[in-house]
């Protein structure tokens, strides 16, 4: 997905100003925040020393992920897979298209995959002459709204409400308008049952790879996962070089964090740990499964200041909580992921200029550092990422000004003494015997959507020397 | 009878309030913020220190301990402002800022600076042990149990983001709050949700800050209190700013040093 991200600004005064965004964003938030509450509150352990248990096991891949990674190789080569690697978003594309190819098939499905997201992958395909039908309720729909890019990591479509939905469906689908979450849902299972069917090739995410057995785990509400990996012939596992787990027992310790921090449930309704190809007892399962491994930008994370970030288990927790993200939703973010992780994220994979306003986007209150199941310090990562703008020049220059001048003062007292009881002057006048300030022309963004109220006169310094002198 | 209690005598000193104990020294910060928009808290803060017994000295060259340049990228001028800061405020037993947000600067963040001066580090790292947020050192250092304000009415309170969840800010400023005579604390929905100030934030996203800003103000509103009362004077300015516009000209923003003290600013915003 190309990157709006230089956008932020305009894109959330968008969505500030629409009203119907707005609730939905509310909505959203209330389900979040309180499902996730009530999880954490329920869980019979300590949930903070569930926390830690996430962190190290991430910390364990990471600090030798290549090890890792030839494990996983090795054991899912084993198992019949194929693993391929994909330096960027292009060789996601040449790979799936060249498998696609190989297997003569012209309809895929795909479950949830953020990935290809990342490589722009259905129009990829669509060019190729391959039809690419996503089968996630949330992605169905935004393929349908035009391609619409998702908006959230696990509600693709969080910011539409029901009627928008309706509407789309009756739209595309060409039958009764239907109002009711059920008969919406039933209506998208039989149109899509169709193309579980017909498709020959199967493209999921994966949340996880666990090295010691070469197996990817889905982790789904919605069952289509299964329906994309079991029924074609071919499974395509897309996913990056940093969701391997050791071990099957390191994975079930996850498995706790992730659904209690995305959605509140004690466990998804669907976890699917798919190892290798159909063997000759099983069931079902595809003939031909491949493994595309994706840098793309993460292996440039390892042994640096960002590596942390590598944790991350996509649970969505820190947009959830965002008061940022609450406040203008994911679009705003301009690429594939949103919120507190998505201005890291955008940042480093896609360049920090072409980035400038996302790490500045946040309060830095670490809502999203507390609630994160793998203890990702976002806000100090975003503070980094602040620094490196600095040091490369990449600020405004009259930001850059403002704060030199600033902070010229702020080293020479009796500068600043004058300085601040002249400014305080210069507010008070302004204020002209009012508590406020209606309009402040140093700080147009801060009385543009609320006051400025007026200091109270003199600076604490001046009282307080005049106090101490009349001591005296 | 003041309470005072002296960390290294462990005894309750009520009647002999300096026992045979030598004077707390305690160096104010008075913040940036407190200095130019509102003494009041910073007078506030010294009438409670010195009700609890302590000496309070305020460091003249104080001026401001760099957060805005930390948080802003601009590591030179953090590090430039937190080695004056180390070296005005280094001399006393502790030192306390009317700021959740300040105090944390200073006790998380300080030592993390200097990667290749271990000197400024260790000097870094002392000041931080020693350094407190107004309500936290009178509830859990000096263990208060009176406070010299009143206040008839009722206050809602506001969690501030960094005291709340870097320095564990919470029960501290509710506790000191009961303390205050005729004072009734109604807690607001969602007290711990960030209000949308953020430091430089609140002007560069000038229209996402006020939108968060208003729905705190909802929040805050809900309580149905007399007065929102925080302690950071940063946030409390994004809320009564949004407050105000949003029509809103009776409930009172107040800082909890304000409230504790008995220091009230005129409802006409002048000091009292
Ligand atoms: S950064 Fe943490 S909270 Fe955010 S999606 Fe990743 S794991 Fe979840």
């Amino acid at each position: 997905m190309r990157s709006q991200a230089m956008f932020f600004q305009r894109r959330a005064g968008e969505a500030l100003a629409d009203p119907r965004l707005q609730k939905n964003f509310a909505g959203l938030k209330d389900k979040f925040v309180g499902m996730r509450a009530r999880a954490v509150a329920n869980y019979e352990n300590d949930f903070e020393e569930l926390r830690d248990a996430g962190q190290a096991i991430r910390d364990r891949v990471i600090d030798n992920l290549d090890v890792w990674l030839e494990l996983f190789e090795e054991k899912a080569t084993a198992r019949g897979a194929t693993v391929l690697w994909a330096r960027d978003g292009s060789e996601i594309c040449e790979h799936v298209i060249a498998i696609a190819q190989r297997h003569g098939v012209t309809k895929v499905t795909k479950s949830k995959s953020m990935l290809s997201e990342e490589a722009q992958l259905n129009a990829a395909l669509a060019a190729a002459g391959i039809q690419p039908v996503e089968t996630d309720l949330g992605e169905y729909i935004l393929q349908i709204a035009d391609n619409e890019p998702p908006s959230h990591i696990i509600a693709p479509a969080a910011h539409k409400n029901l009627d928008e939905v309706a509407d789309l469906f009756a739209a595309t689908h060409q039958q009764p308008r239907k109002t009711e979450i059920p008969a919406l849902t039933r209506e998208a299972r039989e149109v899509l049952r169709e193309h579980f069917l017909s498709a020959d090739m199967g493209i999921s995410g994966g949340n996880f790879l666990i090295a010691e057995t070469g197996s990817v785990v889905l982790v789904t509400n919605e069952g289509n996962g299964r329906m994309v990996t079991t029924l074609p012939k071919v499974h395509v596992v897309i996913t990056g070089i940093e969701k391997i787990v050791p071990t099957l027992a390191d994975f079930a310790t996850l498995m706790r964090l992730l659904p209690r921090s995305a959605t509140g449930q004690e466990i998804s309704n669907y976890v699917s740990v798919c190892t290798g190809t159909k063997g000759e007892a099983d069931a079902d399962g595809p003939e031909h499964t491949y493994f595309v491994l994706v840098d793309n930008g993460r292996a440039g994370l390892v042994g640096s200041e960002f590596q942390a970030m590598l944790r991350c288990i996509r649970c969505g927790a820190c947009m959830n909580h965002c008061p940022v993200y609450q406040t203008v939703g994911g679009h705003a973010y301009g690429w594939v992921y949103p919120g507190p992780m998505g201005a890291v994220l955008t940042s480093l994979y896609t360049g920090i200029e072409n980035a400038l306003d996302l790490p500045h986007a946040s309060t830095l209150c670490n809502q999203c550092g507390v609630v994160c199941p793998v203890k990702i310090p976002l806000p100090e990562l975003l503070r980094k990422l602040r620094e490196r703008q600095t040091e490369r020049g990449l600020r405004p220059w009259s930001e850059r000004l403002a704060l030199s001048v600033w902070s010229r003062l702020a080293q020479r007292p009796a500068l600043y003494a004058l300085a601040t009881k002249l400014g305080v002057r210069y507010l008070n006048w302004l204020a002209s015997g009012r508590d406020r300030i209606a309009v402040l022309g140093v700080a147009p963004g801060w009385t543009a959507g609320r006051d400025f109220p007026a200091p109270q006169g003199r600076t604490f310094k001046e009282l307080y020397s005049s106090r101490q002198e009349q001591k005296a | 009878m003041r309470s005072f209690r002296h960390p290294v005598c462990f005894l309750h000193c009520g009647i002999l309030p300096f026992h045979n104990a030598k004077l707390m020294r305690v160096a104010l910060f008075v913040t940036c913020l407190v200095d130019l928009m509102r003494p009041s808290v910073g007078f506030a803060a010294i009438r409670l220190l010195e009700a609890a017994g302590c000496e309070v000295v305020v460091p003249e060259t104080q001026t401001c301990c760099g957060q805005p340049a930390f948080n802003s990228g601009d590591r030179r001028a953090a590090l430039a402002l937190a080695k004056k800061t180390i070296a005005e405020c280094e001399g006393f037993d502790y030192v306390v800022a009317p700021s959740g947000s300040c105090a944390d600067q200073i006790r998380s963040e300080y030592p993390g600076l200097f990667v290749d001066e271990p000197e400024w580090r260790r000097r870094a790292k002392a000041l931080a042990a020693r350094t407190w947020e107004l309500t936290s050192f009178l509830a859990d250092v000096l263990k208060v149990d009176t406070v010299p304000g009143e206040f008839a009415g009722s206050v809602t309170y506001h969690d501030s983001c960094t005291g709340l969840r870097s320095l564990g800010i919470k029960q501290q400023p509710r506790r000191l709050l009961g303390l205050v005579a005729g004072l009734k604390l109604k807690e607001m929905p969602e007290s711990e949700a960030c209000c949308g100030f953020g430091g430089t934030f609140a002007v560069k996203f000038g229209d996402i800050s006020a939108a968060i800003a208003e729905k705190k103000c909802i929040n805050a509103q809900a309580a149905q209190a007399g007065a929102v009362v925080g302690g950071d004077l940063g946030c409390l300015l994004n809320i009564e700013g949004k407050l105000r516009r949003m029509g809103d000209e009776t409930t009172r923003v107040l800082h909890v040093a304000e409230v504790l003290a008995g220091v009230l600013p005129n409802p006409d915003g002048k000091a009292g």
